[in-house]
C-alpha cells in the first residue's frame, strides 16, 4: 500500500513538472520536445497503472506483491536490460552519422530504456511467465 | 503442466479472490495459474494443495 502511494506521489510530481515545462515553453516546442512530452506521458501512464493495481490489491486484502509479480519484474528487468544494450548500440551508430546534442542523445536513450521496460512488462504481465 | 485448480475451486465453492486470500497471493496469480500461464513455486503449490486437502500431484498434473 505504501509503495503504491509513493508511486502515485512521484507520478503526480513528474506530471506537475512536465506541466510547468509545457506551459513555460510558451508554444516554443519543436518536434523532439513534443516527442519527449509524449514519451513522458506514456511512462507516467504505466506508473499510474502500476500504482492503481497495487492500491486496489491492498484494498481487496491481497498482498501488493506476490511471487508471480516478482517473477514478472525479474524477467522484465533481465529482458529490458538485454534489449537496452542494443538500443544504446543503435543510438551510438546514429550519433556518429547525425549531429545531436549530448543531452538529446542521453535523454533519448533513457526514455527509450523506459519504453522498452514498459513494453517488456506489459508482454510478461499479459502473456504470463510459464517455465518451459 | 496442467492443473485442476478451477475444478477444485468450483467443488469447494471458492471464488478466485477467496483462494487468493487463503494462499496469500494476488487474484491475478490464481487467474494465470488456472489458464496454465504460470507455474507456481513449490511453496505455493503446497499451500494450494493444503487448502484443497489434497496432495500436490493430485492437483498439478505433469504431462
Amino acid at each position: 500500500m505504501k509503495k503504491g502511494i509513493i508511486v502515485l506521489i512521484v507520478t503526480a510530481l513528474v506530471l506537475f513538472t512536465t506541466g510547468v515545462w509545457f506551459f513555460t515553453s510558451k508554444g516554443d516546442l519543436n518536434f523532439f520536445s513534443i516527442a519527449e512530452f509524449a514519451i513522458i506521458i506514456v511512462v507516467v501512464a504505466f506508473a499510474v497503472l502500476l500504482g492503481v493495481k497495487r492500491v486496489s490489491s491492498a484494498k481487496r486484502g491481497e498482498p501488493p506483491e506476490d511471487e508471480m509479480s516478482k517473477k514478472v519484474m525479474r524477467r522484465t528487468a533481465s529482458l529490458s536490460y538485454y534489449i537496452s544494450l542494443y538500443l544504446w548500440l543503435v543510438i551510438m551508430y546514429f550519433s556518429d552519422k547525425i549531429k545531436f546534442e549530448t543531452h538529446t542523445i542521453i535523454g533519448t536513450g533513457i526514455l527509450g530504456m523506459a519504453i522498452v521496460f514498459a513494453v517488456c512488462w506489459a508482454v510478461f504481465n499479459f502473456r504470463g511467465t510459464r517455465n518451459e | 503442466m496442467n492443473n485442476r485448480i478451477k475444478e477444485l475451486r468450483a467443488r469447494y465453492n471458492y471464488t478466485q479472490e477467496d483462494l487468493a486470500k487463503k494462499v496469500n497471493v494476488r487474484r491475478e496469480t490464481i487467474v494465470f495459474l488456472e489458464k496454465n500461464k504460470y507455474n507456481p513455486s513449490l511453496k505455493l503449490a503446497h499451500d494450494i494443495a493444503r487448502v484443497f486437502d489434497s496432495r500436490i500431484e493430485d492437483i498439478f498434473l505433469f504431462d
